[in-house]
């Protein structure tokens, strides 16, 4: 029998690559405080894809249309000074999520899709979407490796970026169509809920313990997929939700890295001072 | 670059007016710098110190005039204006290095995509080490003092080796070493022939550093030399009444 | 058009969400305010725990004791988490979020009729509501209205000038856990007649749509109120009207938040016109945060 024929095999595998994928961009939600904005793509892609399906062409696609929609929404949104942007937000959330639930509540069976929509079904992956997270890697990594410099300089001095003749406002839009891409490949396999926590947990836990982009972005990854294995055997071990559980695993990164990175650090504080004192 | 740009004043405003959305911050200002020459923009709190700042990097809309920087217009001169932003306006929590933000000032030459070449690594090195920094190259931005990051937002300026160079309030909040660190470096970029504008609420500094003053509210009050414009007779007339003379013949502004 | 009303069912769905309207407008107008809009969508998801330990502890009675508790317990951790510092602000809701959601379908998800109950909570029962439960919701807005009203004065003076309420003796990080208990009070009040989608909705658009008409909080605040009421009755009447006229299944709770949302939508050019009419000569503010494109 085919190694990829078993459903926790294809399972296995495809959280791995959700994982590195998610704490791939998800360092750039946490520095960039863009947590909300994602949660709202998650709902606010829903009725694109809802739509797809309904009339057949490829849901990946829709959610991509609808998911560029809201993020160009937000980069003019955001332009705008006078606007608020955490409530334009919120009403891209509501509004797209009760446009989702409504055109699934028009089809049959409704309830199940819905369940799956909010906590994913990991382990019925199908080779296919497995394919086509591992393309969303290779395309997220390239792209984020490429436009590193902007990126970085525009997160951390966008006075001085533009200064220095970067438009922010495209980096802006390049930073916002990357995290949908991520959004919307990894929503339908895994759900809002396990999309939102892989993004943002491990990559907080990651910063946790380092200054240095570089690292954090290796461990974010790390933690990521180790969240998504360790949760996975945990579901299969006891029984319970797949995507609760490597939520819950993700959420017990942070809680740790929090704890342990401040401990490690008030203990090298102190070996710092006290060798300093004889010198 | 070419002889022309070279021969051009590094600044010209004739009856500049710049502002937001139509509604002017500062109307009618007329200015004129040569390269290493050194321009201190004083004025009260809101008075357009910053929008002027921004004005000469393109980032503010010209509502009237011609403003000329390095003998084009100011958006295309950016190639060869550095900037210095005041440190509040940054994310200081952002992971980077010292040595990683002045590398920022190489970016525009090497792309974003090409790997740091030595120059450019020398080239930062040098710059932290002129600034006194060169210990730090590799601490975290954000554990740096109010007065280092000063500095390391200078070298990162001064890494790109600009022709006219913009500090926007660059002594808010930084300690007297610091300070000084500071002065220094900017005197010796004059002497080879950068040209700076600084905008300050210090009258002090202004008075120390600056070659030409222009007093700023609302409009141009005074642009001079610092003992024609820094007098208690302008001074009170552009700050409304708050300045001061000593019996030294200094003069002191008492802020609303 | 009142006609479909006279159905028993159908009144007493309109009759919650008229309750749910009163305090809506004036709770959202401290949402928009404090910008709690991902701490709103946060409570309605971290309640459900609450409700599932409810319902397996005490059956239907228990959801209300449990989803109280559960509002509460996040309410106080949400404070705790923002006030702490250690994770951005939005990370640490991201994170409660996700976490007490994932908790409360570990719980579920050993039930049968899982899905059927995750549906529930998502729609609510607007339709199935009974003449007990429009009482409770009654109760919990007189409660929730007071606790407003007592404390309205601190929290706005809170909103716009933090340092200075904390000169003036005001505790921030009580106010804010106060308002944080009042948004998951509202919650709780609404979760289980109109179910989630419903109330993030109601938390965040009505005075969002109000601030394109009005700077004014009490203004704004009743506008809000208004615009529920009007979505509450088109909403219910084109979900009537397209399952009996036209065979078709519109949930009522998105029907109501598509108007609500349309009634943003329209109302968007209004604000631009209005400011642009009223553009002052100060330079516009930075964002809070140097690199925050939203919340």
């Amino acid at each position: 029998m085919n190694w990829w024929d078993n459903a926790l095999h294809r399972a296995a595998a495809e959280v791995l690559l959700v994982g590195a994928l998610a704490g791939l961009i998800g360092v750039h939600v946490v520095l960039r405080r863009l947590s909300f904005f994602t949660m709202a793509l998650t709902h606010a892609t829903f009725p694109g894809v809802v739509a797809a399906s309904i009339i057949g062409v490829n849901i990946v696609l829709g959610g991509v249309i609808a998911g560029a929609i809201v993020a160009l929404g937000v980069a003019a949104l955001s332009r705008s000074r006078s606007q608020n942007a955490a409530a334009a937000t919120g009403v891209m959330l509501s509004g797209g999520f009760a446009l989702g639930a409504g055109l699934v509540a028009t089809q049959n069976g409704f309830s199940r899709d819905l369940t799956s929509f909010l906590v994913g079904s990991i382990l019925t992956v199908s080779p296919q979407d497995l394919v086509t997270t591992a393309v969303a890697l290779v395309v997220v990594a390239a792209v984020l490796l490429a436009c590193a410099r902007p990126l970085r300089y525009t997160g951390f001095d966008r006075v001085g970026a533009r200064a220095a003749g970067f438009t922010t406002v495209v980096w802006d839009v390049v930073l916002l169509l990357t995290i949908q891409v991520v959004v919307v490949t990894i929503v339908p396999a895994v759900g809002t809920i396990l999309a939102l926590a892989l993004i943002v947990a491990p990559a907080a836990a990651a910063r946790q313990w380092s200054h240095r982009l570089r690292t954090i972005t290796a461990l974010a990854v790390t933690f990521g997929a180790l969240s998504g294995l360790g949760g996975l055997y945990a579901s299969s071990r006891w029984n319970v939700a797949a995507g609760a559980s490597i939520t819950l695993t993700a959420t017990a990164v942070l809680a740790l890295s929090t704890v342990l990175s401040r401990l490690t650090n008030a203990r090298l504080r102190t070996v710092g001072s006290s060798r300093a004192v004889p010198a | 670059m070419d002889d022309v740009a070279v021969a051009d004043a590094a600044l010209r405003y004739a009856g500049v007016s710049v502002g937001y959305h139509g509604t002017p911050v500062l109307t009618d200002v007329n200015l004129e710098l040569a390269a290493g020459e050194r321009l201190a923009l004083v004025g009260p709190n809101g008075a357009g110190k910053s929008t002027l700042v921004k004005s000469i990097l393109g980032l503010v809309p010209v509502l009237a005039g011609t403003p000329t920087v390095l003998g084009r217009t100011p958006s295309r001169a950016r190639t060869q204006t550095g900037y210095v932003p005041q440190t509040d306006s940054l994310d200081a929590d952002f992971p980077v290095t010292a040595g990683q933000v002045v590398m920022m000032g190489r970016y525009r030459r090497i792309g974003w995509w090409r790997p740091t070449r030595s120059a450019d690594r020398r080239a930062v090195h040098e710059a932290l080490e002129r600034l006194g920094l060169a210990d730090h190259a590799r601490t975290h931005f954000g554990v740096l003092s109010g007065g280092q990051r000063q500095r390391v937002l200078l070298a990162r300026a001064i890494a790109a080796e600009p022709r006219l160079l913009l500090l926007d309030e660059p002594f808010n909040g930084v300690d007297a070493v610091s300070q000084e660190a500071i002065l220094a470096v900017l005197r010796e970029l004059s002497t080879v022939g950068t040209a700076l504008v600084l905008s300050t609420h210090d009258l002090t500094v202004a008075r120390e550093l600056a070659d030409t003053v222009c007093l700023l509210n609302g409009r141009q009050w005074a642009v001079g030399p610092p003992a024609e414009t820094l007098t208690a007779e302008t001074l009170r007339r552009a700050y409304g009444g708050h300045a001061i003379e000593l019996r030294d013949g200094r003069t002191v502004l008492v802020e609303p | 058009m009142i006609e479909p009303f006279t159905v028993p069912f159908m009144g007493r769905a309109l009759a919650e969400l008229a309750l749910l309207a009163l305090i809506c407008g004036p709770v959202s107008v401290l949402v928009f305010a404090r910008r709690l809009s991902f701490v709103s969508d946060a409570l309605t998801h971290t309640v459900f725990p609450g409700v599932v330990i409810g319902f397996l502890v005490g059956g239907t009675e228990g959801i209300v004791v449990g989803a109280l508790i559960a509002g509460v317990v996040t309410a106080v951790v949400l404070t705790l988490l923002t006030s702490g510092g250690t994770l951005p602000d939005d990370a640490s809701i991201a994170v409660v979020l996700t976490a007490m959601f994932s908790i409360g379908v570990v719980l579920v998800s050993r039930r049968s009729s899982y899905t059927s109950d995750l549906t529930s909570f998502l729609f609510g029962r607007i339709l199935t509501v009974t003449p007990r439960q429009v009482a409770e919701t009654a109760v919990l807005a007189v409660v929730i209205l007071g606790l407003l009203l007592m404390t309205a004065r601190a929290l706005i003076f809170r909103t716009f000038d933090p340092v200075g309420a904390a000169a003036a003796g005001f505790r921030i990080a009580w106010l804010d856990l106060w308002l944080n208990i009042i948004v998951a009070l509202v919650v709780v009040a609404a979760v289980r007649a109109v179910g989630t989608i419903l109330v993030v909705a109601l938390l965040i658009v009505p005075a969002a749509a109000a601030r394109m008409l009005t700077d004014r909080l009490p203004v704004m605040a009743a506008i809000g109120t208004g615009l529920i009421l009007l979505a509450a009755y088109g909403g219910l009447l084109a979900s009537w009207n397209a399952s009996v006229d036209y065979g078709v299944s519109l949930t009522s709770a998105s029907a109501v938040v598509l108007l609500l949302v349309l009634a943003y939508l329209l109302l968007l050019p209004l604000g631009a016109l209005r400011l642009r009419h009223r553009r002052t000569r100060t330079a516009p503010q930075g964002r809070t945060s140097p690199h925050e494109l939203v919340g």
